[in-house]
């Protein structure tokens, strides 16, 4: 680790007093006492206190250390761009650097290439075409939590996701300058963090040459217009625009070209899903082969409506939500307000991308003393739609069933 | 040597200065800070709630328990074989069924007969207590051999067996010289963010933290 970080061991002898600060704000029964801000998610063990971390606003923690943040559902009403301070956080490994120097912070371009390259943020800055894309950062768990049955894991709700304007260098242009060589294959990502086990496997994660060579793949330092918050990746982190986000690498310092399939732990046994066109089992069922997780299937959400509202009936009543993909785009989203009997188009609202959210909104009249099971169907511009039941795998990931919003009027 | 500077809790740091491009010869403060906030709870005291702080806690705040849905018996097994083998926990084999039982008392469909014994346990923090006391370095000992060997070693060098396999290693206790009361008692109350060092403030009470501190003051040279 110290050729990647010297002098975090140095430092981690003198934390012992850092974080006496905030204890005395966290205690535990401060922090999980059933009267500190909280946001309960409708499943079993759902509280999650709501905490202010470095550069973010109070957000919902699943956990501390290493720190994985949700963003509360509301959030995604407000703004078709997650804000910087509200943007979720999911780290695998606890020895996340806690300071880095953008004097000397190097990003390395290394393997299977005609010459490696050392650059500095200076260098990235100046030497290379800046370019910015919207796109969505979705969790490969996100909505874990509503998996029946239930899964380990991080034990989301719908808030492991963001969509952001990033803005960094074509991973393409980096390559390309670099050289790349005639057998390379693969290129692999790895970030400064560490884990604290010598056991456990480095966080890498790595995409086919062919993929990583799409123009949209990015190598970001902002995002919204903003530096990225340190637990988001400050300085640099990869954006796999479609893919999910274990691909986005965080603190990335390392690019290697390889000339084989990539081996590493977090490749070829993490992040799995059943090797079949469902990437679903039965529940219990155990599996057989798995490929690696990809791109994110289409989803929408009803966003300005919460589980139980009551709403004024006799008048327009607006529904409004967002809806994404891989990349495809968003051809239309469909609305139902009877349980998925009848369905009417909603009117989709500004283009900010093929990968970016896409609002939507439609209207409806309810009734005085009428229940409305609502159900929004997102459909992309391949015909493909979100799924009416749900599909159930082992860890979890792949949701993207039509998620009800029931509400009555008043 | 203490680099002040490192301590200070920089909420807006990075977006203050990153972007005007650091040059050569550019003598800002170039360095952006992240403070992470402590683990806000502990494992819940009960039977196998020390080998929980002793393994667990390496990688993982006690959130990661208390956010799961309630796991079987099976479940919690493949759970902790899976810490073992595949993220290299080093639980030793007779500890893993202890540890078991421990999780399924705190997160279970179906938690055993004990697990109606185990509560919220806050005695160790008696209020009033005085944090500093005088300990007896024979009662730290045994202590030490309970929650400290495996990690920190029998002469306190850090080179226990779990210690040598951590990131930062385990410390060396033996360095400790200069070090306040106050301050190793801090540590061993709260634990040390960013490393493997767990906070023992519900596992100990403050007089055994004392014991503990005296066994720990007969180590420095």
């Amino acid at each position: 680790m110290n050729e990647k970080n010297p002098g975090i061991n140095r430092r981690h002898l003198l934390k012992g007093s850092l974080a006496l600060g905030l204890a005395s704000l966290l205690t535990p029964r401060g922090l999980w006492a059933t009267d500190s801000p909280a946001v309960t998610l409708p499943f079993e063990r759902g509280r999650r206190p709501l905490v202010a971390f470095p550069q973010k606003r109070p957000l919902m923690v699943m956990t501390t250390r290493p720190p994985q943040l949700e963003t509360p559902f509301h959030i995604f009403n407000e703004d078709i761009f997650t804000p910087n301070d509200a943007f979720f956080v999911r780290w695998h490994l606890a020895n996340i650097p806690q300071e880095i120097d953008v004097n000397t912070f190097r990003l390395t371009i290394r393997g299977r290439v005609n010459q490696s390259l050392s650059l500095s943020l200076h260098d990235l800055h100046t030497q290379f075409e800046q370019v910015e894309i919207a796109a969505v950062c979705q969790c490969g768990g996100n909505s874990r939590g509503f998996f029946q049955p239930r899964v380990p894991g991080g034990q989301w709700g719908n808030g492991a996701m963001g969509n952001a304007n990033w803005k960094g260098i074509r991973l393409r242009d980096l390559l390309h300058r670099a050289g790349i060589e005639s057998d390379a294959v693969q290129v692999r990502f790895d970030g400064l963090d560490q884990p604290v086990a010598q056991g456990t496997a480095d966080f890498r994660k790595s995409l086919t040459l062919d993929d990583a060579l799409q123009e949209e793949v990015l190598v970001a330092h902002s995002m919204n217009g903003e530096a990225l918050p340190l637990l988001n990746g400050f300085p640099l982190r990869l954006v796999a625009p479609g893919w999910y986000a274990t691909y986005w690498v965080k603190m990335l310092n390392d690019i290697e070209v390889l000339n084989q399939a990539d081996q590493n732990f977090w490749t070829t046994q993490a992040y799995r899903l059943p090797a079949n066109a469902c990437h679903c089992v039965k529940p219990g069922e155990a599996l057989t082969d798995t490929v690696p997780i990809g791109k994110m299937p289409v989803r929408s959400f009803i966003t300005n409506m919460e589980d139980g509202q009551a709403i004024p009936g006799g008048k327009p009543c607006s529904i409004k939500g967002i809806a994404f993909d891989q990349g495809y785009g968003i051809d239309r989203v469909l609305l139902s307000v009877d349980g998925g009997q009848e369905w009417q188009s909603a009117r989709l609202g500004k283009d900010f991308g093929d990968f970016s959210f896409r609002p939507w909104e439609a209207q409806f009249i309810p009734k005085p003393g009428h229940a409305y099971a609502l159900q929004s169907l997102a459909i992309n511009r391949i015909g493909e739609s979100q799924r009416f039941s749900a599909r159930w795998n082992p860890s979890g990931y792949l949701r993207n069933v039509i998620e009800p919003v029931n509400i009555h009027a008043s | 040597m203490i680099h002040v500077w490192m301590f200070l809790l920089l909420l807006v740091g990075a977006t203050g200065f990153a972007w005007g491009l650091p040059s050569d010869g550019d003598d800002r403060e170039p360095t952006s800070i992240l403070t992470l906030p402590a683990d806000p709870i502990s494992y819940q005291p009960g039977p196998g709630s020390d080998l929980a702080s002793r393994y667990c806690l390496m990688c993982h705040s006690a959130e990661y328990v208390y956010t799961q849905p309630p796991h079987s018996r099976e479940h919690w097994m493949e759970i902790v074989n899976k810490m073992k083998t595949t993220f290299g926990c080093p639980i030793s084999n007779e500890d893993m069924a202890l540890l078991v039982d421990y999780l399924v008392t705190q997160n279970s469909l179906q938690p055993s007969p004990s697990a109606q014994h185990v509560q919220r346990d806050d005695r160790k923090e008696t209020p009033g207590q005085p944090l500093t006391q005088s300990g007896d370095p024979q009662k730290g000992k045994t202590l030490y051999a309970r929650h400290c060997v495996t990690c920190h070693g029998s002469g306190g060098k850090g080179d226990g067996p779990i210690g040598q396999a951590l990131i930062p290693p385990a410390a060396n206790l033996t360095l400790l010289g200069k070090q306040s009361d106050q301050t190793i008692l801090d540590t061993l109350r709260n634990g040390r963010t960013g490393t493997a060092m767990p906070a023992w403030k519900n596992d100990l009470n403050a007089l055994e933290l004392n014991h503990l501190l005296s066994f720990l003051r007969t180590l420095t040279p």
